[in-house]
């Protein structure tokens, strides 16, 4: 491999590792504050990614202002989501039964895209979709620094919200203690809602970065949810900070992989990490005590 | 700010200090006839009574499984009784969340650690005034509890996690502590810990008492608690079976028979 084309894809690995990071961060929400398996993650991941796409078809205006909708009602359906069906399941078998339960909302979101927009993939044209800008001899498309941007921007927030608002600390109290949560006078069952929420809205902004980016079609979330769970148990499941450490070093990996594997090899290299840690980690790498409780 | 801890501290000022209502010392929490168990499993407590006095540390012992975490968990609201009252310094709290119960004076440390392993001590201490809105009383709390728990002064910017287990139960009593409590739920604090954090932790659920604060102190270790208890309770098969001052009960050899296998038999 060359020096320049390494360059490129060390850029390109970051770029979409930051994506990587914030929606694997919002999927790593749900199991640290509710240890749910949000299978359905990347659906609604693709559903945004849809509004987005519908958004700019019918009004012609940039893209990016679709999270003006998508964010606030993501937040909103996560929290009914979390309040009138995952509560709705039993504690002892929570976890596991999540999966069945997430597993048939990504169905349905995945039929639902179908029948309203059929199965034609599906790209949004922009002013600046072929752009790109040279830096150091490494070209890099503006979608997707816009995309990154997006990514980095909303993880940051993410971070402020968890670490400087009352309800972050009410949040990772949760996390980290649920009982303990409870008897200093959280609602725990409305932050786990929230909890929810926030990580709902992840997923309108991923969605929406994506768009900008991909080709869109409805079964296409199953390519994003495998390398999106294996970057929560590499991270250590529960941990933000892990999940999204995780995430760079995989997509980094991933797309370094590319020039000598191909597409569908480099993949790999997510379920390898998934494999490696399992076997000789299964707390996970950047998880921190915390994780080590599962 | 520094006046009103002195007061606190001193020992003489407990005895009155909470008895305003009546010369008959109307109790701070009162379980009456509490029926409670999970799911459909049989009853864990089958009658229970308890109660506590203002200034007081009342300690329920009893075997391993004997209904002790439930008892609590019924005062603190984490479970809801099927029958029986819970009464909080004269208002029946019976039933409620245990928001609610945490706002009518009742303070709960739960069996095994319970700080938040991954925040500072600081986060720790402040998460106990999640519900106090009046800036200047957390100030005023802290201040408090820092004083009385030295130690959670000293390791203010330490992960929790990272502390020794007896560390862990100070930072515990302390966030306990924030919301000025009529009553302390503890739930075998000695539990996992060696002679020296033991002794430790019952000199502060001593001094929690002196400091105007009633305890409902659970423990496995008998004997060891009802040394730093007034009151001692025997718990067993769901309802309490002996009751008296502390040093009477030590001596009482139903006691010991309780504990030396052979259980007293059920008398009703
Ligand atoms: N969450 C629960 N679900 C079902 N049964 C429970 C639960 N918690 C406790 N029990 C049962 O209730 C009974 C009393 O438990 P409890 O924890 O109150 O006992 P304890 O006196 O505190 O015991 P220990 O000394 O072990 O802490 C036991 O038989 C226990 O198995
Ligand atoms: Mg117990």
């Amino acid at each position: 491999m060359t020096g320049a084309l390494f360059a490129q894809s060390l850029v390109l690995g970051v770029l979409l590792g930051g994506l990587y990071a914030l929606l694997a961060a919002g999927l790593t929400l749900y199991f640290g504050v509710m240890r749910v398996v949000m299978i359905a993650h990347s659906a609604f991941l693709i559903l945004a990614a849809y509004l987005a796409w519908y958004f700019h078809e019918r009004t012609g205006i940039d893209p990016l202002l679709s999270l003006v909708v998508t964010v606030p009602l993501f937040f909103v359906v996560g929290y009914g989501m979390q309040r009138f069906l995952v509560s709705r399941l039993r504690p002892i078998t929570l976890t596991t039964m999540s999966v069945l339960l997430t597993f048939a909302v990504a169905l349905t979101i995945e039929g639902l895209l179908g029948f309203v927009w059929t199965g034609t993939q599906r790209r949004i044209q922009l002013g600046y979709s072929g752009t790109s800008i040279e830096v150091a001899g490494v070209s890099i498309a503006v979608v997707k620094l816009v995309a990154f941007g997006l990514a980095a921007l909303s993880l940051g927030a993410l971070y402020l919200i968890l670490r400087r608002t009352s309800f972050g600390r009410a949040l990772r109290a949760t996390t980290q203690h649920p009982e303990a949560a409870r008897l200093i006078g959280i609602d725990t069952d409305r932050v786990a809602g929230l909890g929810f929420g926030l990580g709902l809205a992840t997923a309108a902004v991923g969605g929406t970065a994506l768009a900008l980016d991909y080709t869109i079609y409805p079964s296409l979330h199953w390519h994003w949810i495998g390398p999106l769970m294996a970057i929560i148990v590499v991270g250590g499941l529960g941990s933000i900070p892990g999940a999204a450490i995780a995430a760079l070093l995989l997509g980094v990996a991933a797309s370094l992989l590319q020039v000598p594997l191909g597409t569908t090899w480099a993949q790999t290299v997510f379920y390898l990490a998934l494999f490696v840690t399992l076997m000789i980690r299964p707390q996970g790498f950047f998880g921190g005590r915390l994780a080590q409780r599962f | 700010m520094e006046s009103e801890l002195e007061s606190e501290l001193a020992p003489q000022a407990t005895a009155g200090q909470a008895a305003e209502p009546g010369p008959a010392a109307e109790p701070l929490l009162r379980l009456t006839d509490v029926q409670a168990g999970y799911g459909r499993a049989a009853l864990v407590l089958r009658g229970l009574s308890v109660t506590v006095a203002p200034g007081s540390v009342v300690c329920l012992v009893g075997p391993n499984g004997a209904g002790k975490s439930t008892v609590l968990k019924v005062a603190s609201g984490l479970l809801k009784p099927r029958a029986g009252q819970v009464v909080v310094d004269g208002v029946d709290v019976t039933g409620r969340s245990p928001q609610q119960l945490l706002a009518a004076g009742l303070s709960h440390v739960p069996q095994g650690h319970s700080v938040f392993p991954e925040m500072t001590v600081a986060e720790n201490v402040l998460l106990g005034a999640y519900t106090v809105r009046d800036r200047s009383e957390v100030e005023a709390r802290t201040d408090f509890v820092t004083e009385l728990f030295p130690l959670v002064g000293e390791r203010w910017s330490a992960l929790a996690g990272a502390l020794s287990g007896g560390q862990q139960k100070q930072v515990e009593f302390a966030r306990s502590l924030m919301v000025r409590p009529k009553v302390v739920l503890l739930d075998e604090p000695s539990m996992g810990l060696d002679p020296k954090a033991t002794a430790v932790v019952f000199e502060q659920v001593r001094r929690m008492r002196d400091a105007g604060t009633a305890v409902l102190l659970v423990e496995q270790n008998a004997r060891r608690a009802l040394e730093s208890a007034d009151v001692g309770c025997v718990l067993d098969l769901g309802r309490v079976h002996i009751t008296g001052p502390a040093p009477d009960l030590l001596a009482d050899p139903r006691l010991a028979q309780l504990y030396l296998g052979g259980r007293p038999k059920e008398v009703s």
